[in-house]
């Protein structure tokens, strides 16, 4: 993954709450999996496990994590993964492949009594099973907040509605929204504090490059679809490219390779997208009912989720001023 | 250009007016008033101030607009008594401002306007009730409701010709029925709101309990809350969002 040598270029700043507002493209795999890691890091597993032993971690996690987005104005807009677009599969491999050691060397902590380092390592193996899939809709449909199904990538998706202006920001904690040609991103939405807002148009005039060029630097440092040139970091990349113009330019200057380039290249530029979705910002959601969802249909303990129902009730139910100018 | 001649009272009465919604505003210095208009960073709440020159002692300004921290400002008008005269004096120069309370002289940091949240466009709002009461009165309401709830019903049943200030807890209920007769003046319409008490208990705080307060109401509508100070010459009219009301 390239996302260190891609932060070192991307034009990031920190921003206030105050100064966004509007409508954000969630990547809703990557917002989930950040809940998911903390939520069972930190909760007892019993919270989030029913009695026919399904794991809902997700839905302590989405009620933890909405309130943020409404309290300061911004309407999420959820986007699933589709499936995995076929080049991505070396990286997919790899991903199971480490979820398995972690999951041995998880057993092995287990066995040794060391519950801390069972715990993180158990937060790396989950993945999104079914139940998450169907549950996590489930609760965002009784909120009313908007979900896309993306054809493939979800950032791909979220770049695609930003770029088209459909939504003002797309929201993730990767960067490769930038490569996927998205204007502005969110990054942090997860954390605590403020977040960042990571610029294309500033990334490209800081660098005097074309988004074209930057999409080059990536594949050249390494993405999600393919390794990087072994000895190639993000400044030798943007000085090579900005010297030889493109991708194959470098290439052949340093008879390097890169497998599959010219469609990988082509799957930045124009991904899988999708225009077969409702971006209805005006949410009426039944809290109640989303409420019942969780603590009775799928037994998550009340007082787990009502603050943060009540945070959520509590932003949706207050109008503001601007609503009548 | 400003130099000013003002009663402490007058001047904190007003900036207190201001400072339960923000912590720094701009302050627009007409030729022939003080003005503030402000609204709180989740644009719930408004305020819109007019202050007279005729509420000064003395007042000269020619149309500029400074910054301040609230704050700031009304902890050093704290420092006056009563009775006390402020004088107060814009060091173009400097962007600095100079008060003077008797012999203690303090020199306020001004904040770039620029920085300050935009002042905002005030709502456009046809509102077909009228209610005209006393301060003590909505204080009345407002502290009772707040013991059951963290939300406040205001309306007007046009049938009994009464205005109700209502609030609905988890067991307990508060009623505060004030007919005609009790207001000062009642024009009677369709209205029926609900606000968040959070707001409304900081306005009231800047609310003379003497003073006479002017609700405009709506169904499902901001609500306008105005009042007078400083015997007359200076002028508060706060604005403040409705929630949806769920059943």
């Amino acid at each position: 993954m390239g996302n260190a040598d891609l932060r070192s270029l991307a034009a990031i700043a920190d921003v206030s709450f105050d100064d966004v507002s509007g409508v954000v493209a969630v990547d809703a795999h990557n917002w989930l999996y950040r809940y998911l890691t903390t939520t069972v890091k930190f909760t007892s597993d019993r919270v989030y496990t029913t009695a026919g032993g399904d794991e809902v971690a997700n839905l302590v996690g989405i009620v933890q994590g909405l309130p943020k987005f409404f309290e300061h104005g911004l309407t999420p807009v959820f986007v699933f993964d589709g499936g995995v677009t076929e080049l991505k599969d070396a990286e997919v491999s790899e991903r199971r492949a480490r979820r398995e050691k972690a999951e041995e060397r998880r057993q092995a902590a287990e066995e040794r009594g060391d519950a801390v380092e069972a715990a993180r390592l158990e937060a790396r193996t989950q993945r999104l099973t079914s139940v998450i899939h169907e549950t996590s809709r489930g609760l965002l449909d009784r909120l009313d907040v908007p979900i896309v199904e993306a054809p493939a990538e979800g950032e791909a998706q979220c770049a695609y509605m930003n770029r088209v202006g459909d939504v003002d920001y797309s929201g993730s904690e990767d960067y490769d929204t930038l490569l996927f040609g998205g204007p502005y991103t969110l990054r942090q939405l997860t954390s605590s504090g403020d977040p960042e807002l990571m610029d294309l148009n500033a990334t490209l005039d800081e660098h005097d490059i074309t988004y074209e060029q930057l999409v080059d630097i990536g594949m050249l440092c390494g993405t999600d679809f393919n390794e990087g040139v072994p000895g190639i970091g993000p400044k030798t990349a943007l000085k090579e490219v900005k010297e030889h113009g493109d991708l194959f330019g470098v290439l052949d200057a340093r008879d390097a390779h890169i497998d599959f380039a010219d469609r990988i290249r082509e799957l930045f530029f124009d991904p899988p997208t999708t225009d077969d979705y409702d971006v209805d910002t005006d949410l009426s959601p039944d809290v109640d009912a989303a409420r019942a969802y969780v603590t009775d249909e799928w037994e998550v303990p009340a007082g787990e989720v009502d603050r943060g129902f009540d945070r959520i009730e509590e932003a949706l139910t207050q109008t503001g001023l601007d609503d009548w100018t | 250009m400003f130099k000013a001649i003002v009663s402490a009272s007058t001047l904190r009465d007003a900036l207190d007016s201001v400072s339960v919604l923000v912590d720094e505003c701009k302050l627009r210095l007409e030729e022939d008033e003080l003005a503030i208009r402000a609204v709180d960073p989740a644009n719930v709440g408004m305020v819109d101030l007019a202050l007279e020159a005729a509420a000064f002692e003395s007042y000269e300004a020619d149309g500029g607009v400074i910054g301040v921290n609230l704050n700031r400002l009304e902890d050093i008008v704290g420092m006056a008594n009563s009775g006390d005269l402020v004088q107060l004096e814009l060091d173009e120069e400097t962007r600095k401002l100079h008060i003077q309370i008797e012999e203690l002289s303090y020199t306020l940091a001004l904040i770039d306007p620029d920085s300050i949240r935009e002042e905002p466009d005030i709502p456009d709002l046809d509102l077909p009730a009228e209610i005209v009461l006393e301060g003590a009165q909505i204080g009345r309401g407002i502290t009772a409701a707040d013991m059951v709830s963290d939300h406040i019903r205001l309306r007007v049943d046009t049938d009994a010709e009464a205005f109700f200030i209502e609030a609905e807890g988890d067991t307990d209920d508060v009623d505060l029925k004030l007919e005609r007769d009790d207001l000062i003046d009642l024009q009677s319409g369709p209205a029926d709101s609900l606000f968040s008490l959070d707001y409304l208990k900081d306005m009231n705080k800047a609310i003379p309990s003497d003073a006479e307060v002017r609700v405009e109401l709506g169904e499902e509508f901001p609500v306008k809350l105005h009042y007078e100070f400083g015997e007359g010459m200076g002028q508060v009219t706060y604005m403040l969002a409705p929630r949806i009301q769920s059943d």
